[in-house]
């Protein structure tokens, strides 16, 4: 019984998590088109690109393999999967001991399926869109991974239930260490977390595998019709995936407690809170980010995740440690 | 030729790509992300103009000039009618050359704005796009308002002008010099010369040496990025551009350093809307009163020019870059009997293909949106004998020949023997 309630849950996740996504890329490109002083599209616009795909027809290259069909299809299934660990307002549907690993798995695997449908187009864009991708992704996944395992080792040291889980952002946050250090430490980390999310939804500095004006769109160069539209919604779902990590690591506070509401009208309230934080942080790393920068060369990209954001994550992380080893009182 | 050829890719951007702003093709081998080689190919926009002009009178070619680029539409016709001028002796009235000289330069001032969009949108700057675009609209209502229309004012004359600039007109300028001095010029040089985004992809991308610049002769902006002061309205002192203080613009007035890459050719650009700006106010205060046309009557040019004979060849400085118009006119006929440009890009756009060999993918976009392209401008030779409809391609070898031979006819004195060097080889 309980299996069938978590699964009835996923589906209405994964029906509203669209919506909210799809909704948020509206008003994302309303507020990019106000701050370039243009009128921009209607708010609605991403759900008319989605439908109108849905209906058109897809284009198959001559010289594609069968995996180029597939790859939407499995990006999509991932992506949903992916909701049932994700913290949203409250602990992940499926939430269990070191699931965070599982979070991570299924995160990379989305971009490795992108890669995949990719390469298989047999398009040249594709191809250099695809190494892109490759390249960004293993440096980008460094220094988020530790960052966010010196946070789990911190909170796991200050008393959780499930160590190394993503329900134990509800539980104790960051924030409450209170010590000078630590609070230093913790907003390093949450820089190299916003610059992680800003790479992982490809804005700004690092639009690079997807760059219109050099490869074409790159991966998804040869997609169209419905594949296209299933990519599209798989990334969606992967954005507001990644910023519900952020939201749940350094903003994880609810609203329904405090107003007395318990039962499922509190989780739908601390859904609905969830994602106005979301928005919040996709307005900076996403809306703010991708009007005042430009693309980065792949060279230059790789240069700032392993020059500046791994270093900075290793100091975020020395701070932590040293704020708990009580080196410096 | 050796193992590692397997790994290259041969990649084509155009003849239709989101980063082409008209129809061109350059094909890369690449290793990787880097440039083996780049093979430029021409012919997309080839509407046959010059076949047109034959069938037409020398006013109707005016506007048929206009046509041959949306944004440089007055440096063309300025061009050709500077070169009919020459070749029938027709002397243009002062207030008329001032009269050239405003409307070239607010046409370089709105050609630069938009160039200065254009790069920064193939570095996915969308930003500046939108609000350099902006701040051109000021420029583009002075034109309307001048010469009617947005793109083709439609000023030039044969002898002169066909608008006057009243005190109307004068006020309005001034008010949009106020408006880029203060609000547009700071944020503008603000974003090419500090941003730390655009110069991280401009500096040290598609750098043009000194000597392949001189080499493969590149005009205007890409030749001043590199170094070359090189400008026609300074060294063949153009019209009235003597008195009016005009100067070409280098990088190194603003950066102190001469890379000869983007960056430096966008300074440049920045560097020219100043430059223009004080041409034109100096323009509007020393403007002469008197008449705007050297003929009265449209239809007395034509009565003149249909007696003329011999050639004639006018230079202009167009916003890309040194504009070369040639006529030749034939007793008797109304309208050219030849009639050739030379375009700036040209020569630009075999310079930046070039300076590609060893850089990243990333960086041809922006290389080829720096020199500021005009393909419809360059694509207008097709050799097809009429008779038996055979083509023919030219090689290097023979336009060299043709070219050295017509240099002697109309320069004796001239001795130095130009060297082949070798344009567009594939390198496998």
């Amino acid at each position: 019984m309980n299996l069938l309630y978590a699964t009835l849950g996923l589906i209405a996740l994964y029906i509203y998590v669209s919506f909210a996504s799809l909704l948020w890329e509206g008003i994302d490109r309303k507020l990019v088109a106000r701050m370039q002083r243009r009128v921009g599209p209607p708010l609605l616009q991403p759900f008319y690109d989605f439908l109108k795909l849905m209906s058109k027809e897809s284009i198959i290259p001559k010289h594609a393999n069968k995996f180029y069909e597939l790859a939407p299809v499995l990006a999509l299934a991932v992506s949903i999967a992916l909701l049932a660990y994700t913290p949203m307002g409250f602990a992940p549907l499926f939430a269990t001991k070191g699931d965070v690993i599982v979070f991570i798995y299924l995160l990379t695997l989305i971009g490795f399926i992108r890669v995949l449908g990719a390469i298989s187009s047999g398009s040249p864009y594709a191809q250099i869109g695809a190494q892109r991708e490759m390249i960004i992704l293993v440096s980008r996944e460094v220094p988020m991974m530790l960052a966010l395992f010196t946070i789990l080792w911190r909170l796991n040291n200050i008393g959780v239930e499930k160590p190394f889980s993503l329900a134990t952002f509800y539980q104790r946050n960051i924030w409450e260490l209170g010590t000078p250090l630590a609070l230093i430490g913790t907003f390093i980390l949450l820089v190299v977390f916003l610059a992680w999310l800003a790479s992982e939804i490809e804005v700004g500095f690092f639009d690079i595998p997807e760059a219109e004006t050099e490869v074409a769109e790159g991966p998804m160069a040869e997609y169209s019709g419905r594949h296209l539209a299933l990519f599209e919604l798989s990334n969606a779902i992967k954005m507001f995936v990644s910023a519900s990590l952020v939201v749940a690591i350094f903003f994880p506070w609810g609203i329904s407690a405090y107003i007395g509401l318990n039962g499922t009208l509190a989780l739908v309230v601390d859904v609905l809170f969830h994602t106005l934080k979301v928005f919040a942080v996709l307005f900076v790393s996403m809306s703010i980010f991708r009007a005042i920068t430009g693309r980065l060369r792949i060279t230059q990209a790789v240069q700032v995740f392993w020059l500046r954001l791994f270093p900075a994550a290793i100091i975020g992380s020395l701070i932590l440690a040293i704020d708990l080893l009580g080196v410096i009182a | 030729m050796n193992g590692k050829i397997e790994y290259w890719v041969k990649i084509p951007i155009g003849p239709i790509h989101p980063a082409l702003e008209e129809p061109e093709k350059f094909i890369i081998t690449l290793d990787g992300e880097r440039i083996i080689n780049v093979d430029v190919k021409l012919g997309y926009n080839l509407r046959g103009l010059e076949w047109i002009a034959m069938r037409r009178n020398w006013i109707q070619v005016l506007y048929l000039a206009e046509r041959i680029c949306g944004i440089c539409s007055f440096s063309h016709n300025h061009t050709y009618a500077r070169a009919v001028e020459e070749m029938a002796g027709i002397e243009v009235p002062e207030r008329a050359e001032y009269i050239r000289v405003i409307i070239g330069e607010l046409e370089r001032i709105h050609s630069h704005l938009l160039n200065l969009g254009v790069v920064a949108h193939t570095i996915g700057y969308d930003t500046v796009l939108h609000l350099s675009w902006l701040a051109r609209e000021r420029v583009m209502d002075i034109l309307e308002d001048i010469g009617g229309n947005r793109v083709n004012y439609a000023g030039n004359m044969i002898g002169g002008v066909r608008r006057d600039i009243k005190d109307r007109h004068k006020k309005a300028i001034l008010d949009m010099i106020q408006y880029y001095r203060q609000e547009v010029m700071p944020k503008v040089e603000e974003i090419f010369l500090y941003d730390p985004t655009v110069e991280a992809r401009l500096r040290d991308s598609g750098v043009i040496p000194k000597r392949i610049a001189i080499e493969y002769s590149a005009q205007g902006p890409t030749a001043r990025g590199s170094g070359i002061k090189k400008d026609v309205r300074y060294n063949e002192k153009l019209g009235v551009y003597p008195d009016l203080g005009v100067k070409p613009v280098t990088p190194k007035e603003f950066t102190g350093v001469i890379k000869g890459d983007v960056f430096d050719r966008m300074v440049v650009r920045v560097g020219e809307i100043w430059n223009s700006m004080e041409i034109i106010e100096r323009a509007l205060d020393q403007m002469p009163e008197g008449k705007i046309k050297a003929f009265p009557k449209d239809n007395l040019i034509l009565v003149k020019l249909k007696k003329a004979e011999g050639e004639g060849i006018g230079r202009y400085e167009a916003p890309r870059g040194e504009l070369i118009h040639y006529v030749r006119a034939e007793k008797g006929k109304d309208g050219p009997a030849k009639w050739k440009m030379r375009e700036p890009t040209f020569p630009n756009l075999f310079a930046v293909a070039r300076a590609l060999v060893g850089e990243q993918l990333a960086d041809v976009p922006v290389a080829i949106a720096s020199i500021d392209p005009c393909l419809s401008c360059t694509d207008r030779v097709a050799v097809i004998d009429a008779n038996t409809g055979k083509r023919k391609i030219l090689t290097e070898v023979d336009l060299l020949k043709e070219s050295i031979k017509k240099t002697k006819e109309i320069n004796p004195n001239i001795k130095a023997r130009p060297e082949r060097i070798g344009i567009g080889r594939c390198m496998l």
